[in-house]
């Protein structure tokens, strides 16, 4: 009788068994629920700020910010610009502000660089130096992309960060969708944060969506839930799917 | 039982893959928000006027960057339907990408322009807004309803009633101008013949104080709005200059040499009570207030190249902000008190305006390839847009943009060139 099975036996012997492995397995996920933290929101826990830096040459440090893109209106002039009227006795021009077609000013051209030396073989080697200082400086001040040495070619920020590189792309392209109506007031903004869970199937698409906090702020959840649907995620690699399809990945949106 | 021990042993990793990562998205692009503005039916004799609303509407909330303004070529609503929510088709809106709806009908009433407004939320259908106003001139009308979409929209008031003030250097004249802020209805406040330098209004819009060479020597001289009639404020030393009155009206920071080095003062709103905050042998000068009142931002080059500094409005705990650039001046902070607006030079020897955070010293930009020069920032009351000055044209003019910078316009195209605007106090 040593070898028989549990199942084999009769019902008496089976059904306390049975009755004790449901319980325990009810425990087991019970238990497992409980665990988990209370709202799901761990305000405490570090959010990973995941950005790919550029590769490329570090801006240097004490230099004023340059703009990645630079403003898009570099017009030199509104069509309709009016001149201001002259004072004095013969009463200024009634303020009838025709829209007259004010002659279009020819951008100022650019002053050439300074000229490069061309001293007929007798410079000396500190003005040669110096002029080479400010060929090189010049040549500097022209670069347009900066980076580290350490970066990728595909990266977008200029400061060095660490982060998972998955999670790098995905937040790049929710960053590229992230839009938000520019009526929403600053001291709104400051205020605005939400967070959404979203998880992600084998080809990047976005399955399910839900807040686990939102801001309160309607034009902003409303806007988050748009940008999350016109972003294209990335396919996660296959060794980390079944951790997005189901566990799915957690987004702080902020301002 | 020791079999239930190994089930449970092998569905701890599985509760440990259940931790959730987390990654943070900010920096939002700002997107304008899509605004359908039909044209607005006139009552007997007033096309003209209607006409010049719809224009002037229009052209103050594309100045905002916070609306995109469909083009009318686009609509499909016809062009006959009604003022109220239930005749009008909003689906017709909705389908050309609009989100909210503008109309308007203008009327003349003797010497009067008169109007109604009415602001419809597309998706939810109905109106949300309706205002009636009578006012002297077409402008001053659209003006007004500029403010209450624009406040609908932020929930803050409303800057196109507002003016702005500059100096027009003409050949030996420099007048002090007024114009809206779309750089229309312009008119010469005063026209001096000496150098007149660095308007800066009274937060009551009374009063604009100036740096003039009256006598001789700069001194702070006032001159009243509307009539212009000039007063003598504070003369100090060998120079006075750059005065700006504190946010409660009530005192005055400048900048004045004496004995050849030059500082930063403060006196009270008449000139009187005159005191000392800074006194390194290095200039100190173009003093900033907060909008609290509390401190003042100013430039410095103690440290050897001008820089924004900070200091409590008594002169204590002076500190660098900024570390970057070697060329910083005319800090304006922002009404908001979140940034100060600065000129720099930067590393190709051109002037840009940028933004600096007084609690970070985190450094934005906001011009940049537009000209060699663009300089002398001013914010409008609420904080939301600056204008400024810049060559990108050929002669100095005034534009406005967007503290982002990605949106700007000039908005004056004046023969002698235009400097040094202030952008005046919210109207009352």
């Amino acid at each position: 009788m040593t070898g028989e099975s549990a199942l084999t036996r009769g019902p008496d012997r089976l059904w306390p068994l049975l009755f004790a492995s449901v319980a325990l397995h009810a425990g087991v996920f019970a238990a497992a629920f409980l665990a988990r933290p209370p709202a799901v929101v761990d305000l405490d826990q570090k959010p990973i700020v995941a950005k790919l830096v550029r590769l490329g040459e570090k801006r240097p440090e004490q230099w004023l910010p340059r703009r990645d893109v630079p403003p898009p209106e570099a017009a030199p002039r509104a069509p309709d610009a009016v001149p201001i009227p002259v004072p004095g006795p013969p009463a200024p021009p009634a303020q009838k502000t025709v829209a007259l077609p004010a002659p279009k000013v020819a951008p100022k051209p650019t002053p050439p660089r300074p000229a490069s030396a061309t001293t007929g073989g007798k410079g000396s080697d500190a003005l040669s130096r110096a002029l080479d200082k400010v060929r090189k400086d010049d040549k500097l001040a022209s670069k347009e992309r900066w980076g580290d040495p350490s970066g990728v070619s595909g990266g977008d920020a200029t400061d060095a960060s660490e982060g998972d590189r998955y999670l790098g792309l995905v937040t790049q392209a929710l960053q590229a969708s992230y839009r938000l109506p520019a009526t929403i007031s600053e001291q709104e903004r400051a205020q605005l944060k939400a967070t959404v869970v979203l998880t992600v199937e084998a080809d990047g698409r976005v399955s399910t969506f839900r807040f686990e906090k939102r801001s309160g702020n309607a034009a902003f959840d409303q806007a988050l839930e748009r940008a999350v649907r016109e972003s294209r995620l990335p396919p996660p690699p296959p060794e980390l799917r079944q951790r997005y399809r189901t566990v799915g990945v957690g987004v702080n949106f902020k301002v | 039982m020791r079999k239930l021990l190994v089930a449970l042993a092998l569905l701890v990793p599985a509760l440990a893959l259940a931790q959730r990562q987390y990654i943070d998205v900010g920096s939002p692009d700002f997107r304008p928000l899509a605004l359908a503005v039909t044209n607005f039916p006139a009552g007997p004799g007033a096309q003209a006027d209607a006409i010049d609303v719809q224009q002037t509407f229009r052209d103050d909330l594309a100045l905002t960057g916070f609306f995109d303004l469909l083009d009318p070529r686009s609509f499909l609503a016809d062009a006959s339907e009604g003022t109220s929510a239930s005749s009008i088709r909003f689906t017709r809106w909705t389908d050309v990408g609009a989100e909210g709806l503008v109309k308007a009908v203008v009327k003349r009433e003797g010497a009067l322009v008169t109007g109604e407004l009415h602001l419809y939320d597309v998706r939810a259908g109905r109106e949300v807004l309706y205002r009636v106003y009578k006012e002297r001139t077409a402008r001053a009308l659209a003006h007004r309803f500029a403010d209450d979409v624009l406040q609908f929209y932020t929930r803050e008031p409303g800057i196109f009633r507002t003016r702005i003030a500059a100096i027009r250097k003409g050949k030996g004249s420099w007048d002090l101008v007024l114009m809206d802020v779309d750089g229309k209805g312009a008119e010469v406040l005063r026209r001096e013949n000496t150098i007149t330098l660095l308007p800066a209004w009274r937060p009551d819009g009374g009063e604009i104080l100036v740096t003039s060479y009256r006598s001789g020597k700069p001194e702070i001289w006032g001159f009243r709005v509307p009539d212009g009639t000039a007063r003598p404020v504070i003369s100090l030393g060998d120079l006075a200059s750059g005065a700006v009155y504190s946010p409660d009206g009530r005192s005055i920071a400048f900048t004045a040499s004496v004995d050849g080095n030059s500082d930063v003062y403060v006196s009270s709103a008449d000139g009187t009570g005159i005191r000392r905050l800074t006194s390194d042998p290095a200039t100190d000068t173009s003093p900033t207030w907060s909008p609290d009142g509390r401190r003042i931002a100013f430039i410095s080059s103690r440290s050897g190249n001008p820089h924004v500094y900070v200091m409590n409005a008594d002169g204590t705990d002076q500190r660098r902000l900024t570390f970057k650039g070697n060329y910083n001046q005319t800090p304006r902070w922002s009404p908001r008190g979140d940034q100060i607006a600065f000129t720099a030079r930067d590393e190709r020897k051109v002037f840009d305006v940028f933004l600096v955070s007084p609690e970070t010293g985190k450094i934005a930009r906001v011009t940049q390839d537009q000209g060699r020069t663009n300089e002398e920032p001013s914010w409008a009351p609420n904080g939301r847009l600056l204008v400024l000055v810049s060559d990108r044209g050929g002669r100095p003019q005034l534009v406005v943009a967007n503290p982002a910078g990605d949106r700007q316009r000039v908005i004056t195209a004046d023969a002698a060139g235009v400097a040094s605007p202030t952008w005046g106090p919210a109207a009352p």
